[in-house]
C-alpha cells in the first residue's frame, strides 16, 4: 500500500494536467455539457436530441395515463378544486343577461331544490347528462318539487374552479347561452354539490330556469334571501354510488344527518362552496405541461444563444421555429385553457 | 438569429400566421375541448410538414430532421393533450 499510494498520486496528478490541457476531452463527463450544443458532432444538446425528446413523450403519455387509471384504484384521490357558490352564480347570470338586455332572474326554492335532487340523481347513477340514464328528464325534477311551469330550462356544469368560469363557459355555449340569457325565464334554482364522480372528486353545477303558470307563484324578496342563506349554511348532501367512496370534506356526519331511506352514505360538508382534493388534477396536468415546455423551451433557447457565442454551426432543424411553437404551446395552456365542461 | 429569420423569411412568416391563427382558434374554442384537442392535433400535423417541406424545398431534408419535426410536433401535441384530457 504504501509503495502504491506515490505512484496513484502521480498518475492522478498526471490526468489531471491532461485534462487541463485538453479541456475538450473533460467536456462528455460534465453533467453540464448535457444541456450544450457540440461543436464536433454539429448537433444540439443531449437533452435535446431525438431520444430525448421521445423518452418526454412517453413521460408525459404515462402520466396522463396514470392520472386515468388511479381513479379506478383509488377514487378520490384525485380531484378538480372549486370555489363555487350559489351567491355568485347568480350574481354572474344577472350580469350577463343584464349586458344582453334581458331581466334579472329571482332565486326560486323549488327550482333550488330541483336542481339539488337532480345533481344527488348524477352522483348516485353516475352519469352526467340532460336525461337520467332511466329516462327521467330536468322536467320531472322541477314538477316533483310542484313548480308549475310555461317555460323551464337546464344547464349543467363540472370540473370547475371558480363560478365565473361556470356562467363564462355556459355563456360561450350556443345552446346555454340561450337559457342564460332567455327572455322566456323569470326565475333560476341553483345547486353546487360536491361528490365523487367516475373516481374523481368534483363539483356538479346544475342550473334551472323557469317562468310558473302563475304570475302569484313568482319568488319574492324574502324567498330568494332564504334560499341565498340556505345556500350557504346548509350542508350539501353528495351521494356516493354503491362502488364509489365519499370523503367527508370537514368532519364526519352525524347521525341526524344520515338519510334512513337511502342506502348510500350521505356526507355533510360545512362548507358547501369550497373542494379540497389530496391531487388537483387541473394543477398538476398543467404543471407537468409547462414543466417539460419550459425545460425544452429554455434549453432551445440556450441551444440558439451557444450557439450563436461560440460559432456553431448544427446540421439540424430549425431551432428558432421549435421555440416559437413551443412558446404558443405554453402561452395557450397558460392564459387560455381552463379547466372544466358543460352540456 | 436574425441571419436565421432573413434566410427562411417566408417560411416563418407562413409559420407566424399559422401559430396566430391557432392562437386565435384556441381562444375562440377555450370552452369546448373536443375541438381543442381536434385543433392542437391538426397543429401539429401542419408544424411537422411545414418542418418537412422548408428542409426538402432547401435539400436537406434527411431522416433525422423528420425524426425531428415529427417529435416536437408529438410534443407540442402531447402537451395540449395532458392538460385537455382532464
Amino acid at each position: 500500500m504504501k509503495d502504491l499510494q506515490p505512484k496513484q498520486e502521480k498518475e492522478g496528478s498526471g490526468v489531471v494536467r491532461y485534462w487541463r490541457k485538453h479541456p475538450k476531452s473533460i467536456e462528455k463527463y460534465q453533467f453540464v455539457y448535457r444541456f450544450l450544443p457540440k461543436d464536433d458532432k454539429k448537433k444540439r444538446a443531449d437533452f435535446l436530441d431525438n431520444k430525448a425528446i421521445l423518452i418526454y413523450c412517453a413521460v408525459i403519455l404515462f402520466v396522463t395515463l396514470a392520472f386515468r387509471f388511479i381513479p379506478k384504484f383509488a377514487p378520490g384521490v384525485l380531484g378538480y378544486a372549486s370555489n363555487i357558490s350559489v351567491s355568485d352564480l347568480l350574481k354572474y347570470t344577472n350580469k350577463k343577461r343584464e349586458e344582453n338586455g334581458a331581466s334579472n332572474l329571482r332565486l326560486n326554492a323549488k327550482l333550488s331544490s330541483a336542481a339539488e335532487k337532480k345533481a344527488q340523481d348524477m352522483f348516485a347513477d353516475g352519469y352526467w347528462a340532460h336525461v337520467a340514464p332511466d329516462g327521467k328528464e330536468p322536467w320531472d325534477f322541477i314538477i316533483s318539487e310542484g313548480y308549475d311551469y310555461i317555460y323551464a330550462g337546464e344547464n349543467l356544469a363540472k370540473n370547475f374552479s371558480t363560478s365565473k368560469e361556470v356562467v363564462e363557459a355556459w355563456f360561450n355555449s350556443p345552446s346555454h347561452k340561450s337559457n342564460l340569457i332567455g327572455k322566456n325565464y323569470d326565475e333560476v334554482g341553483f345547486a353546487v354539490v360536491n361528490g365523487v364522480m367516475d373516481g374523481y372528486e368534483t363539483t356538479l353545477v346544475v342550473q334551472m330556469f323557469g317562468r310558473p303558470r302563475q304570475p302569484s307563484m313568482l319568488a319574492d324578496t324574502k324567498e330568494e334571501q332564504a334560499v341565498l342563506e340556505k345556500s350557504q349554511i346548509k350542508a350539501v348532501t353528495s351521494v356516493a354510488g354503491a362502488t364509489e367512496k365519499t370523503e367527508n370534506l370537514n368532519e364526519p356526519p352525524s347521525e341526524e344527518q344520515k338519510d334512513p331511506e337511502e342506502n348510500n352514505t350521505v356526507v355533510v360538508a360545512t362548507n358547501p362552496q369550497e373542494t379540497k382534493v389530496v391531487v388537483d388534477v387541473t394543477k398538476a396536468t398543467k404543471t407537468v405541461s409547462l414543466a417539460f415546455g419550459g425545460f425544452v423551451g429554455s434549453l432551445l433557447a440556450v441551444d440558439v444563444l451557444y450557439s450563436r457565442k461560440k460559432g456553431i454551426r448544427k446540421f439540424t432543424g430549425l431551432t428558432l421555429a421549435h421555440i416559437v411553437i413551443i412558446a404558443m404551446v405554453i402561452a395557450s395552456i397558460w392564459f387560455i385553457l381552463r379547466p372544466g365542461l358543460v352540456v | 438569429m436574425l441571419e436565421n429569420i432573413k434566410e427562411n423569411r417566408i417560411e416563418y412568416f407562413i409559420l407566424m400566421v399559422a401559430v396566430i391563427a391557432f392562437i386565435i382558434l384556441i381562444y375562440i374554442f377555450r370552452f369546448n375541448k373536443d375541438v381543442l384537442i381536434l385543433l392542437s392535433g391538426l397543429g401539429s400535423v401542419l408544424y411537422i410538414f411545414w418542418g418537412i417541406i422548408h428542409h426538402y424545398i432547401r435539400g436537406k431534408l434527411t431522416k433525422n430532421i423528420v425524426y425531428e419535426y415529427s417529435l416536437f410536433g408529438l410534443l407540442s401535441f402531447l402537451l395540449f393533450f395532458v392538460v385537455l384530457s382532464f
